[in-house]
C-alpha cells in the first residue's frame, strides 16, 4: 500500500485566520487556502509517511469522528489534489 | 567605442550595447540616457539581466532610483517566470515519473539548471524538452493524462504542427501559465539544415538532482546559435546573442581547449554557418574575447555576398528599434530576415501558401472585432 | 509647475513635439498626440498635474495617433502606443481619452513589481488609508468619487500602490472612469465635481471621467498607512450594512484580485498577511450617499484600537 508524505513540510509558510489557513508554497510560489482537516492532513504526512488507512484514522481520531465510508474516499481525493499540487509525495515501498 | 561600418550608428544602439558589455559605465548615465535605455532593455527583453548583472556588482542602489525601481520591476518578473518553469519542470518530472524516458531540458531552463551566468535575470516563459521521436506520443499522452491541455488550435495550425513541422502543440497546464514545448528534433524537419537529434542526445548530460538531461556544453552552444540563426527571425532578438556571447565566454574560461572541440563538433554535425554567425556577431556586437582566425576552421562557411548582406542586416534586426523614431532600413532589414527565416524553414511550395495564410489571418480578425463590437 | 499654468498654445507644441511630461504618485509620464479633440480635454483634465523636473526619467512614454483601416475607410479611428507598441486594437476617434487612461493603467499593471499592486480603490482620512477593493458590482469608483468630494483624499480609485516592505501605501491621483448610471449619479449627488465628456460605445459602455481634487495632487508625495479594508457592494434600495468581514475572506479576495500578487511571491504573502492582520475588514452594501458616508466617517472616526 502506498505510503504518502509532505514534500519539505518546514519550508512551507502556515498563517492561521481563526480556523482557516492560508499555506504558502515557496518551491511553486502558490497560496493554497485550507480549512482545519485539509491542514492537518499536511500536519499529520510532515510528521512521518501513512497510508490513506492510516490518516483516515489519525484523523477520525484527532476530530472525533464516528465511521463513515465516505471519509476515505474523501480524503482520497484530498491526496490526489495535493499530490497534483506538488505538496505531497507517495513513497513507493511501504516502511 | 565600438566603430561600426555598417548601418548602426545610431547613439540608442551604442547605449544599450555599452550597457551589456560593461554594466558598470551605467554609473556614468545622465537621465536622458538612462530613460532611453530602459526602453530599450525592456524592448529587448533584457532589462532583468541587466538588473541582475547590477545587483552582481553591488550596482543597483547607485543608480538614479526611477531606473532602479523599474530595472527590480523586470528582475522580479523573471525571477517568478524561473520559478514557474522550473516548477513546471518539476510538474512534469512527476507525470513522467513512471516512465524510463529520458528528457533533455533545453535553452532558458537548461542555463537555469546548471546556474549558467546568462541565466541571472533571463526572462522566459516555456519549458522547452526534448525527447526522442519514439517517446513523443508517450510524453503527450502522459502529460495529457495528469491534466495538461493542448492550446485551442484552428485546424491549420494543428496541421502546421503535426504534419509540417511533425510536432505537437505546446502543452499547458490550466491552472498554470506556463507552454511546455516537447521537441523530437532541433530544427524544422521541413527545413534546409539537417540536424540529426540523436547525436545531440547521445551527447547530453545528467543533471542529477533534477533527473533529467540537458545538452553538452558543445552542442548548447551550437543550439543557441542554431536557434537563433536559423530557427528564428532575430527582430529583437539581441538576448539571444548574449546567451550565445556567455555561454561561450563561460564555457572557454572552465575549458581551455573548449573552442576547438567547439569547431570541431560545429564540423562533425555541418552546423559550420550558424556558428559561423554566432562568432561573428558577438564579436562586432558584443566585442566577445574570440580569437581572430577561429571562423576559419569551420568548413561550411556562408559566401561573401550572403556575410556583406547579414553584416549589414543582423544588428539592424537584433537591436532594438529607437521606441520614437523607428528606422525604415532596419523595417527592410527585419523584413528580409523574416522571409530568410522562413525560406531556411520550410520548401517554397510550403512557405507561400503558410505566409498567405498568415497575411489573410491578420486583416481578418478584425472584421470579427468589429461585428463584436456592434 | 503646474501643467495649468501654461498656455494652452504651449501646453499644445508639448503633446504634438517632444510630450507633455506629467508627474503622476510616484510615475512621471510622457504623452504625445496630434488629436486636437484630445489636447483640449487634456488641457482641462490634467491641469492640476505638475510639470516633471527637465532632467528627470519618465517610467511611461505613451502616444495616441490617429489610424487609418482597410477595413474602415471612412471612421475616423485612433490608437493608443505605449514605447511604439500597440496593446490594443484601433477605436473610433471620440474614445481618445478613455483608451488613452486605461491604456496607462494597463501598463503600470504590467510593468510595475517593485510594489504590490492591489485591485482597489484607496483613500485617506485622518492619517490613514481606507482600502476599497474591486468586487464585482462594487461600484468602487463611484464610491471613491463621492468620498473624495466630502472631505477624504484620492490615492487611487484603481490601483492600491502598497510597498511591500513598509506597508506604506502611495497615492496615484488619475482621472476616474464613471460607468453608464453612475454619471447621472455622480452630476446629481455633487455638482461641484469636475467631469470630463461623456464617451460612448467603449467596451464598458459610455464613461466620463472625474477630474482629481487639486488638493489630492498636490500631496502626491505624502505615503500612508492603511487601517480599514472594506469591501463595498453597491444595491439597489439596500438598507446599509457595515458589517466584519472574516480575515481570511479578506486575504483571500486581496489576493486573488491583485495585480502582481502571484509574481511577488513569498514578499506578497508576507505583505498581505501583514496588512490583513493591521487592518479592520468590512463589508459594505448600500444604496445611498448619505448615509454611506455618514457610516464610513463613523469607521474612520474610530480610535485605532477598536475592532
Amino acid at each position: 500500500m502506498d505510503h504518502w508524505q509532505v514534500h519539505g513540510f518546514s519550508s512551507l509558510r502556515i498563517e492561521n485566520w481563526d480556523g482557516e489557513f492560508t499555506v504558502f508554497q515557496p518551491e511553486s510560489g502558490k497560496t493554497h487556502f485550507l480549512n482545519e482537516m485539509g491542514l492537518q492532513v499536511l500536519i499529520m504526512l510532515g510528521q512521518s509517511p501513512v497510508t490513506l488507512e492510516g490518516l483516515c484514522q489519525k484523523l477520525s481520531e484527532y476530530f472525533t469522528l464516528l465511521p463513515d465510508t465516505q471519509f476515505p474516499e474523501q480524503i482520497a481525493r484530498t491526496l490526489q489534489r495535493f499530490e497534483a499540487l506538488g505538496l505531497i509525495v507517495r513513497v513507493k515501498e511501504s516502511a | 567605442m565600438i566603430e561600426f561600418k555598417t548601418g548602426l550608428r545610431a547613439e540608442h544602439h551604442r547605449l544599450l550595447l555599452e550597457a551589456i558589455i560593461q554594466p558598470a559605465s551605467l554609473i556614468g548615465y545622465d537621465n536622458r540616457q538612462w530613460e532611453l535605455l530602459l526602453r530599450l532593455a525592456r524592448r529587448a527583453q533584457l532589462s532583468g539581466y541587466l538588473a541582475a548583472r547590477l545587483e552582481r556588482e553591488g550596482l543597483l542602489d547607485n543608480i538614479p532610483i526611477r531606473a532602479a525601481n523599474l530595472l527590480r520591476s523586470g528582475l522580479i518578473q523573471a525571477r517568478k517566470q524561473q520559478q514557474s518553469v522550473r516548477w513546471e519542470l518539476n510538474r512534469v518530472r512527476w507525470a513522467l515519473d513512471d516512465s524510463d524516458m529520458p528528457v533533455i531540458v533545453l535553452k532558458g531552463m537548461a542555463y537555469l539548471l546548471q546556474d549558467l551566468p546568462n541565466a541571472a535575470g533571463r526572462m522566459f516563459a516555456d519549458l522547452d524538452l526534448l525527447v526522442s521521436k519514439e517517446n513523443l506520443r508517450r510524453v503527450e499522452a502522459a502529460l495529457l493524462k495528469k491534466g495538461w491541455q493542448h492550446h485551442a488550435l484552428t485546424d491549420y495550425d494543428e496541421r502546421y504542427y503535426r504534419e509540417w513541422s511533425h510536432e505537437i502543440p505546446a502543452l499547458v497546464h490550466p491552472e498554470r501559465s506556463i507552454e511546455v514545448d516537447v521537441h523530437h528534433t532541433l530544427s524544422s524537419p521541413l527545413g534546409k539544415l539537417k540536424i540529426d537529434p540523436q547525436s545531440f542526445r547521445e551527447a547530453a548530460i545528467e543533471v542529477k538532482e533534477a533527473g533529467c538531461y540537458v545538452l553538452s556544453p558543445e552542442d548548447m552552444v551550437l543550439h543557441c546559435a542554431v536557434n537563433l540563426f536559423q530557427n528564428n527571425e532575430l527582430a529583437d532578438d539581441l538576448r539571444h546573442l548574449v546567451d550565445f556571447s556567455e555561454l561561450l565566454l563561460f564555457f572557454s574560461n572552465r575549458q581551455p581547449l573548449f573552442r576547438q572541440k567547439l569547431i570541431g563538433r560545429a564540423n562533425q554535425l555541418g552546423l559550420g554557418k550558424p556558428l559561423f554567425y554566432g562568432l561573428y556577431f558577438s564579436r562586432l556586437l558584443l566585442r566577445s574575447a574570440i580569437p581572430d582566425g577561429l571562423e576559419k576552421q569551420l568548413d561550411r562557411r556562408p559566401g561573401r555576398i550572403a556575410q556583406c548582406v547579414m553584416h549589414y542586416c543582423v544588428p539592424l534586426a537584433l537591436l532594438p528599434q529607437h521606441p520614437d523614431y523607428p528606422a525604415r532600413r532596419a523595417k527592410y532589414a527585419r523584413m528580409w530576415l523574416y522571409w530568410r527565416s522562413h525560406w531556411l524553414r520550410m520548401p517554397l511550395y510550403r512557405l507561400l501558401p503558410h505566409l498567405a495564410y498568415k497575411f489573410y489571418l491578420s486583416v481578418l480578425p478584425a472584421r470579427t472585432e468589429i461585428s463584436k463590437q456592434k | 509647475m503646474r501643467a495649468g499654468q501654461l498656455s494652452r498654445d504651449a501646453f499644445r507644441v508639448l503633446l504634438t513635439g517632444s510630450g507633455l511630461r506629467v508627474k503622476t504618485g510616484p510615475f512621471n509620464l510622457s504623452i504625445r498626440t496630434r488629436l486636437p479633440q484630445l489636447i483640449d480635454q487634456l488641457y482641462r483634465m490634467y491641469a492640476h498635474y505638475s510639470l516633471m523636473g527637465e532632467a528627470e526619467i519618465a517610467e511611461f512614454h505613451v502616444r495616441v495617433i490617429s489610424r487609418c483601416s482597410i477595413r474602415r475607410p471612412f471612421a475616423r479611428l485612433i490608437q493608443f502606443e505605449v514605447d511604439g507598441r500597440s496593446p490594443f486594437p484601433p477605436v473610433p476617434a471620440e474614445q481618445a481619452l478613455a483608451t488613452l487612461e486605461w491604456g496607462i493603467n494597463l501598463a503600470i499593471a504590467m510593468r510595475i513589481n517593485h510594489l504590490l499592486l492591489f485591485h482597489s480603490a484607496a483613500v485617506e482620512r485622518n492619517g490613514h488609508v481606507l482600502l476599497l477593493p474591486a468586487w464585482p458590482g462594487s461600484g468602487k469608483t463611484t464610491l471613491c468619487t463621492a468620498l473624495i468630494h466630502r472631505g477624504y483624499r484620492l490615492f487611487s480609485d484603481e490601483f492600491g500602490l502598497m510597498d511591500p516592505q513598509s506597508g506604506a501605501f502611495f497615492p496615484l491621483p488619475r482621472l476616474m472612469p464613471l460607468k453608464n448610471r453612475s454619471i447621472e449619479v455622480i452630476r446629481d449627488y455633487l455638482p461641484e465635481a469636475v467631469l470630463g465628456p461623456e464617451i460612448p460605445g467603449t467596451l464598458k459602455g459610455t464613461v466620463a471621467h472625474v477630474r482629481p481634487p487639486q488638493e489630492s495632487i498636490r500631496r502626491t508625495d505624502e505615503t500612508a498607512q492603511s487601517r480599514w479594508i472594506v469591501f463595498p457592494k453597491w444595491s439597489t434600495g439596500a438598507a446599509l450594512q457595515l458589517e466584519p468581514l472574516p480575515r481570511s475572506e479578506a486575504f483571500l479576495l486581496l489576493a486573488s484580485n491583485a495585480f502582481n500578487y502571484e509574481l511577488l511571491g513569498e514578499t506578497a504573502f508576507n505583505a498581505v498577511t501583514h496588512l490583513v492582520r493591521n487592518c479592520e475588514c468590512r463589508k459594505l452594501v448600500y444604496s445611498d450617499f448619505d448615509s454611506v458616508l455618514a457610516a464610513l466617517d463613523a469607521l474612520t472616526d474610530m480610535p485605532a484600537d477598536m475592532n
